[in-house]
């Protein structure tokens, strides 16, 4: 082959290369992996137990109302139940479709369902596929509706439980829930209605993202 | 896997743009080595006493080719990270019958007539004025035509998946196409040049 | 035409590794490949959308120009072009082959030369349109890529242009 090579002018090395490359490519198999993805253990574990890898619902409640705009919301339901109702500037993407979206390795993204199992599912398929930033949110839509939406007061509030409550009012208000005053009762809040999602979406998320001309 | 840098978010739009600058530096730069800032030598292309055109692009698609499928296959790239550009095969099968007869009308593309400009070729300036018109006009009938601009929409589809064989078997394929294009281009130079020794 | 110093162009297949080299550079390191004509059209939405906006953004065809808080001309193709221009001219000055010129065959004038580049310009520009591309952007990328669309388009160009070089010889031979 070398011999071949030497005997050669500059286009025929340069056939010979690319006809030896082109015949390998018929073993060398499919290009697609992009599918394939690799876990680091220790790494996931130790994200895990530092509890590094959760955002609760409040705490997501007053980046919302602060207006910060570092973050995206990932509701990972199927489309019927987000357009139900989804948290304000949450984005739609099934966990089937996370693999092709628009999701950037290096932004913070806070995933959710409607407990914590589809959403920490999610979280790990990101997480293999390397993206840094990613949370789930504890608790997920449950969460939220308890504490965000629909807070709860006993009938006799401690001075601390009641300034609690009086925040808790606010955010609520500011989410078009309800609060609730009841006697301990916590199933009477689940039959309120969702409030209808007239809170305009945060401008980085929710609007359509205009589509990246990449074409030509 | 890393590759594409930019989709795995290692830097920003910014930046991109100055990569963006410098990936067109070296695009002009290697069409003007070629020869490509003279029409008289694109043009030569569809009378086959010059072949250059159909030697440089395909040697350039079976490069690329070839280096995106093996760092794919290593799993140094994403391939499904790599924009395509959607498929609609009528507009596309009628833009490139529009653009092949522009191109021996005109005598340049819009890649080439840039390297023409830039080497002091009146024509390809006319010929980009040409482009800015043919485009604008475009723009502005677009109404009429936006039914076919938009007909037979295939989504991104590559030539495997409409042919159902494996990835690596068309890289084969389009290699051995090109190289027996080559051979073939060689010969008809030769033949061309003989005869015109001739006359 | 080119002045008695002109160095002899480059053997095209190692031409044709380099082109492919900075193509692949643009796949590997953007995760997309060339273009020539949308940055035209990046241009023209650019200039129209200051003396008429309100056209641009009815315009689906112009329109998809626009970009969200800044000019149209922030946009990565209009940069590498810029690039293109600037390459080529390196190459130019390099190899002693920038010269003023009309280029033509013997048997034509420069007048009708220039008549015919224009109308090429314009077939180019409604083509490029309607293909979603030209050669740099639909042909090389989407040829590297096996995109079953730029093939075609591919093969068309040069039916196309075959098509029409009898008629045209007089321009060139």
């Amino acid at each position: 082959m070398a011999d071949l090579m030497r005997k050669l002018s500059l286009n025929g090395r340069l056939a010979l290369t690319a006809f030896v490359l082109g015949f390998l490519a018929l073993f060398a198999g499919t290009p697609y992996h992009g599918a394939d993805a690799t876990i680091n253990t220790k790494e996931l574990s130790l994200t895990m137990a530092a509890d590094a890898d959760q955002v609760g619902v409040t705490t997501l409640a007053d980046w919302i109302i602060q207006g910060k705009s570092n973050f995206r919301v990932v509701d990972v339901r199927h489309a019927t139940a987000y357009a139900e109702y989804h948290i304000p500037p949450a984005e739609n993407i099934p966990v089937a479709g996370l693999g092709q979206s628009s999701l950037l390795h290096n932004e913070k993204i806070v995933l959710y369902a409607d407990d914590g199992v589809r959403a920490a599912q999610a979280w790990m398929l990101l997480k293999a596929k390397g993206f840094k930033g990613v949370y789930i949110l504890r608790g997920g839509l449950d969460a939220w509706k308890d504490s965000v939406l629909f807070p709860r007061i006993p009938g006799n509030p401690t001075p601390a439980q009641a300034v609690e409550f009086a925040r808790a009012r606010e955010v609520s208000r500011f989410f078009g829930g309800t609060p609730q005053a009841l006697a301990g009762d916590s199933t009477a809040a689940r039959q309120v209605a969702m409030p209808k999602l007239t809170m305009p979406a945060s401008p980085t998320a929710g609007a359509p993202k205009k589509k990246k001309k990449e074409g030509c | 896997m890393m590759a594409p840098f930019y989709k795995f978010g290692l830097f920003g739009d910014n930046i991109g743009l100055v990569v963006a600058f410098l990936v067109g530096i070296g695009f002009g730069f290697f069409l003007e080595r070629a020869g490509f800032g003279s029409s008289r030598k694109l043009a030569a292309q569809f009378y086959f006493t010059d072949l250059t055109v159909f030697k440089v692009m395909f040697t350039a698609i079976v490069t690329a080719m070839l280096g995106v499928y093996y760092l794919s296959v290593f799993g140094f790239m994403d391939l499904s990270l790599v924009y395509l550009t959607p498929t609609f095969l009528a507009p596309q099968v009628v833009g490139g019958l529009i653009l092949g007869a522009g191109f021996v009308v005109g005598g340049y593309c819009p890649g080439t007539a840039c390297v023409g400009i830039a080497t002091g070729r009146i024509d390809a300036l006319v010929l980009f004025i040409g482009i800015f018109v043919g485009i604008f006009g475009f723009s502005e009938f677009f109404p009429l035509v936006s039914g076919f601009y938009n007909a037979t929409p295939m989504g991104q589809l590559t030539l495997p998946q409409v042919t159902r064989l494996p990835y690596g078997l068309l890289v084969f394929a389009v290699v051995l196409m090109a190289l027996g294009g080559f051979a073939g281009a060689e010969w008809v130079e030769k033949r061309m040049a003989a005869r015109q020794a001739e006359a | 035409m080119e002045s008695k110093s002109a160095q002899p162009y480059w053997n095209p297949y190692v031409a044709g590794v380099g082109l492919g080299l900075v193509l692949l550079a643009s796949f590997v390191v953007m995760g997309r490949g060339l273009g020539a004509s949308g940055a035209v059209a990046s241009v023209i939405t650019a200039g129209l959308d200051v003396v008429a906006p309100s056209h641009v953004a009815n315009n689906p065809a112009l329109a998809e120009y626009l970009k969200e808080g800044t000019s149209p001309l922030k946009d990565w193709l209009v940069f590498e072009v810029l690039g293109v221009f600037v390459g080529g001219y390196i190459s130019g000055m390099l190899a002693h082959r920038v010269t003023r010129v009309v280029e033509k065959g013997p048997h034509i004038s420069t007048p009708r030369r220039l008549v015919f580049a224009f109308v090429g310009g314009v077939l180019m520009g409604v083509g490029a349109k309607f293909a979603r591309g030209c050669t740099s952007g639909q042909a090389l990328t989407g040829g590297a890529l096996l995109n079953a669309g730029s093939w075609a388009f591919m093969i068309m160009v040069f039916a196309g242009a075959y098509a029409l070089a009898y008629p045209m010889r007089r321009q060139w031979l």
